[in-house]
């Protein structure tokens, strides 16, 4: 039986011209005694009759409902339809989230040319024309006096001849060497920091960074130690290492047995370079760092080897 | 700088462990990079006396020795070595040991003969890659010895990483010197004197002596070069580096890791006339110690005799001059060249001398008398001779000056943000050998010595109590916190924002290099300047980028190589049209090809198009809220016909468009569209400002016209909307058809426009008014049909 034969049903008994409705109507020719008797018989046949056929009609309609359930069943497993992904790249992943840890601490983002001029990249950086540091830097040329910025140093300079302190900037960036091999590319990217106040302290600067690397890392008891270094625009300069992320200070290939990793460079700004800018390094103390961006990213993400940042092969892109 | 830890030790003996030295000198500054014993571990190896040799009765190659190693019975050893031979004392690995290699010596039975153990070679304890024979020991060597003990095995190289500064640390006084301040230790004075018998007279004089300040040389006659270097100074020469020469040329140089002041030795016969310190002729002509001849350029010093240059000054010597076994007459020269003159030089002949790498960095000018003496006692020692007086040009005004630094403890503490002890301070000044004295106020005046030539300010001095007080134990602090609130616009749009827009819509984002091939600027941007770098890394990398595309159909191609066909890559960075500040420009870039999606059950597969990069390149114009236009034009790397300038009024902002075909049969490559916008052009968007809306229904009416093909879907729009119509709030094209029932050359175009009043629900009488007009307008200024 159908809904359809249950509704035929319905009228056959119930309907205006229905057999029970029939019945009521014929209650006129009875006597009054019976007649309260015979109506009460029939109403109470009309409440039975309707309650089966209500329930009969739920039943029909969960199955009709079930059948349905089941015609429209799909594999939930199935693709979704435009399942493409797309990625950013891990290096602009790693400044992302170096670049959220310090503007969460109240630094701005400056950026620069990278054509640069000798005076940003070197001279006003207190690395003179004949400092043995210039040759180490492996400088692209297009003229005497032009550049591929080496570092992002030279952005400290320019925010400093643009803005008067106090300042505290990071700088996220390219920077070239002239140099390739299986641990050089050419191009590569650094971010800078730079702070100058009236108060600004080395044991501050060393706060600073061991909070940023551990927040870096995700890991709030990194073991963080400071080197003495040369850098000609700090001074003191200092090297930070964490411990070696790869073995846990175990010591193995990629920390050189030696159970420490290199990440940056740091340093209280030389007074040459502040007054490169004419900022009294008496009243004013600058604080920088300065860290390779390819190299967090390949400690964060565990690439070994630092030439598929450049080479974009989706099965690298794929995984970010 | 490598550097024996038994040779420092004869300097200073700090009561610590190499490696507790190492890490000290790594938290001081010197940073090592490695330290490894010369030999790796190896027990059981003795000193043996091969008291008889003879051929091995069934092999041609092999000797059969009976060796005495001190047991009370003698051992038969078969060896292949060529130079086995009776009564030498060698290495004998006893049955039983194990070799570095892992090899483990048993008594073994070769070609029928019994043999009890092995003599060893250089290669098979890994000291050295000699394995051509095996170790000869000193006759002396004690028979039974530890092999170790004898060659010193237990000797260990510590590997610095010495910063540019530290000049004065390239030898083995300077490393010493840094021991002792850190382990508050004191260096005897240096005190050599040599026997002074000769009387040979011999002038040196100095043209520049800006460059050259001090020059000393020393005759010494009667040496005898073909004597032989002792061990105990071939050792030490070995272990830092050192190839071992003739005895005098290996006393120079052992006086330069030493003392670290280079010297050099000519041949005194070889020299004509007196010599003088001079800038080069004009093309003067030199052939080096290294067998290289070179073309000297006048602004380099060079030593040169009455004839010509004999020497570049401070960086290498003319094979002309140069010493040989058969030299008897030698003169030593000990010089200070002043940093600056020597800088670059050596490079600029694609040399790099260990003498070079010190004048760069600076030597103690005050350490030339002292090498001289030192070498002399060495070559009379070694070689014999006698030696004349020295003879010396100082020009004291060129000289570095010591100048005084003034520092206080405020000062310092102030730089360091925390407060050091005084008496501790002025205590490691005296190990830093700074003269100093404490003025009224409390602060010191210091002068530096003269081998620290790198501390010039107060800051210098400020570094080395810190790196003295250790950079661990300074306490740590917080930045003050910093109340000023930046004033980022809300309205900005930064790389991010574009970044994750398009990697929303599948895209990858890649990062090429800046510089690419001149094919490349010349196939994909012909018209924009070339900036070239004057010293590329090869010719693929020679030419700054004007646009993104060259990178980004570089990552397709090899991409499309490796078998992935749908591509959507994007780049943001700079592209440069100058070398200024102002040529350089920030882009945002992208390229998409191959399939819409990948191959799926749910849709049918189609090639990307136009309007696919399109609607991508919306995304990111949509971001600001401000007006865009695509006008048709030309561009050299796109196809003609499927090419749009993007405008921002009269702003040519960037480009979309499909390859060119041409290109994309030079690249071979397949189908691709790209695009590429100015990011400061879209950069900032607009602030939002609420407008009330209508509550009254909006009405819409289709009409369908035909027009010529040559009108844009943009000319019709924005015609339409010139017309400025009351309530007419939208105009929407949703149909272009052409084809059949269409005339040639003509094509139907489907225009929905949505009306609506601010003040009244709008009668179909006056909708119908108002598109008759709009009708009536694109009729005569299109010759549009209504359909």
């Amino acid at each position: 039986m159908d809904l359809k034969a249950l509704d035929d049903s319905r009228v056959q008994y119930l309907g205006k011209k229905g057999e029970l409705t029939d019945l009521l109507k014929g209650l006129g020719k009875l006597s009054k005694e019976e007649r309260p008797k015979m109506g009460e018989a029939i109403n109470e046949a009309k409440v039975q009759i309707q309650k089966l056929i209500e329930s009969r009609k739920e039943e029909l309609e969960e199955e009709l409902l079930n059948q349905r359930l089941l015609d429209e069943k799909i594999d939930v497993t199935l693709p979704s339809r435009n399942s493409e992904k797309g990625s950013l790249h891990p290096i602009t992943q790693t400044l992302n989230h170096i670049q959220d840890i310090f503007t969460k601490a109240g630094f701005e983002i400056e950026l620069g040319p990278e054509i640069e001029d000798d005076f940003h990249n070197f001279s006003a950086l207190n690395i003179p024309e004949h400092h043995p540091a210039r040759a180490m830097h492996d400088t692209f040329y297009f003229d005497s006096n032009t550049v591929l910025r080496t570092h992002t140093s030279p952005v400290q300079i320019r925010t400093l001849e643009r803005q008067k302190p106090p300042v505290r900037v990071i700088v996220p960036g390219k920077v070239y060497r002239c140099d390739s091999d299986v641990t050089h590319t050419p191009m590569f990217h650094q971010v800078e920091g730079l702070i100058v106040d009236k108060e600004a302290s080395f044991s501050q600067l060393k706060g600073l960074l061991i909070d940023f690397l551990r927040a870096y890392f995700e890991k709030e008891d990194l073991k963080v130690r400071f080197r003495p270094s040369y850098f000609p625009f700090t001074e003191p300069s200092a090297e930070a290492d964490i411990e070696c992320v790869i073995c846990g200070g175990e010591g193995c290939r990629v920390c050189k047995k030696s159970g420490w990793l290199e990440v940056l460079g740091c340093g209280v700004v030389h007074p040459n370079v502040l007054k490169a800018v004419n900022i009294d390094s008496e009243e004013y103390s600058g604080l920088a760092f300065g860290m390779g961006v390819e190299r967090l990213a390949m400690l964060r993400y565990s690439v070994n080897d630092l030439r598929l940042f450049f080479e974009n092969d989706v099965r690298f892109l794929n995984q970010f | 700088m490598n550097i024996s830890t038994r040779w420092l030790r004869e300097w200073v003996n700090p009561d610590v462990s190499d490696l507790e030295l190492s890490e000290k000198l790594t938290m001081a500054g010197l940073e090592v990079d490695q330290i490894a014993p010369v030999a790796p571990p190896f027990e059981g190896l003795v000193v043996g006396h091969i008291v008889a040799c003879g051929k091995h009765p069934n092999a041609d190659k092999l000797s059969l020795c009976e060796v005495d190693v001190g047991t009370g019975e003698n051992l038969q050893i078969i060896c292949g070595a060529p130079n086995v031979r009776q009564d030498l004392k060698v290495a004998v690995a006893t049955v039983g040991s194990v070799l570095p290699n892992g090899l483990k010596i048993k008594r073994a039975k070769l070609r029928g003969v019994e043999s009890n153990g092995m003599l060893c070679s250089e290669s098979e304890i890994c000291i050295s890659e000699a394995h051509d024979g095996i170790i000869e020991l000193d006759s002396k060597a004690k028979i039974g010895d530890d092999v170790r003990s004898v060659l010193d095995l237990d000797d260990q190289i510590i590997e610095l990483d010495i910063t540019p500064n530290r000049g004065d640390c390239f030898s083995v006084l300077g490393v010493a010197r840094e021991v002792c301040v850190n382990y508050n230790l004191s260096l005897p004075a240096l005190e050599f004197k040599a026997n002074q018998k000769g009387k040979r007279a011999f002038k040196s004089t100095v043209s520049n002596p800006k460059e050259c300040p001090r020059y000393l040389t020393r005759v010494i006659e009667g040496v005898d070069n073909n004597a032989s270097t002792p061990d105990w100074m071939a050792q030490k020469l070995q272990r830092a580096d050192q190839q071992l020469h003739s005895p005098i040329v290996d006393i120079t140089n052992y006086v330069l890791l030493e003392l670290g002041q280079p010297m050099h030795a000519f041949d005194l016969s070889k020299i004509n006339g007196n010599i003088n310190v001079r800038s080069a002729k004009k093309n003067e002509e030199l052939e080096l110690l290294n067998g290289q001849s070179v073309t000297l350029s006048e602004d380099t010093l060079v030593i040169a005799d009455e004839k010509s240059a004999i020497a570049i000054a401070g960086v290498i010597g003319g094979m002309g001059s140069s010493t040989l076994e058969s030299s008897t007459e030698i003169l030593l020269e000990a010089a200070f060249f002043e940093p600056v003159a020597i800088s670059g030089v050596a490079r600029s002949y694609g040399l790099h001398t260990e003498a070079s790498l010190r004048f760069e960095r600076g030597v103690d000018f005050k350490m030339a008398g002292h090498a001289m003496e030192r070498a002399t006692e060495l070559v009379l020692e070694i070689c014999g001779g006698e030696a004349s007086e020295i003879n010396e040009t100082v020009h004291a005004k060129s000289l570095p000056k010591l100048e005084p630094i003034q520092i206080s403890i405020e000062k310092i503490s102030k730089v360091l943000g925390f407060d050091l002890d005084p008496a501790w301070v002025e205590s490691k000044f005296k190990f830093l050998d700074f003269d100093f004295k404490k003025n009224k106020d409390n602060s010191w005046t210091i002068t530096p010595p003269s081998f620290r030539f790198d501390i010039r300010i107060p800051a210098d001095i400020v570094e080395e109590l810190a790196r003295l007080y250790g950079y661990d134990k300074i306490p740590v602090q917080r930045l003050s916190v910093d109340a000023n609130i930046s004033h980022a616009a809300q309205t900005k749009i930064n790389s991010n924002d574009l970044s994750s827009a398009l990697v929303h819509r599948g895209y990858q984002e890649v990062i090429t290099y800046s510089f690419i091939s001149n094919e490349m600027h010349d196939l994909v941007d012909p018209d924009a300047k070339k900036i070239l770098l004057q010293n590329p890394i090869s010719d693929d990398m020679a030419v700054m980028r004007s646009s993104l595309w060259p990178g980004l159909i570089d990552s397709a191609k090899s991409n499309f190589r490796r078998g992935h066909h749908n591509l959507r890559f994007f780049e943001l960075g700079l592209c440069f049209s100058g070398i200024e500040v102002e040529g350089q420009t920030q882009k945002i870039a992208g390229i998409i090809s191959g399939n819409r999606h990948n191959s799926q059950w749910a849709d049918s597969d189609r090639e990307v198009d136009f309007f696919d990069a399109k609607s991508d390149v919306e995304s990111l114009l949509n971001l600001s809220k401000r007006e865009f236009k695509f006008e048709a034009a030309e561009h050299p790397a796109l196809q003609m016909g499927q090419t749009a300038k993007i405008m921002k009024g009269d702003n040519h902002i960037g480009w979309l468009g499909a390859i060119s075909p041409k290109l994309q049969k030079k690249l071979s490559m397949p189908k691709a569209f790209l695009f590429e916008l100015t990011q400061s052009e879209i950069a900032q968007g607009e602030k939002p400002i609420y407008e009330s809306f209508s509550s009254f229904q909006a009405s819409q009416r289709d009409i369908a016209i035909v027009v010529s093909k040559e009108i844009s879907s943009d000319e019709l729009i924005q015609s339409i909307q010139s017309l400025k119509q009351n309530d007419l709030i939208d105009v929407n094209l949703f149909d272009v058809y052409e084809g059949e029932h269409i005339e040639q050359g003509s094509i139907s175009v489907a225009l929905n426009l949505t009306y609506q009043s601010k003040e009244v629900t709008l009668t179909d009488e006056q909708l119908a008014k108002k598109v008759s007009k709009i009708v009536g307008h694109l009729e005569t200024k299109f010759s549009a049909k209504l359909r």
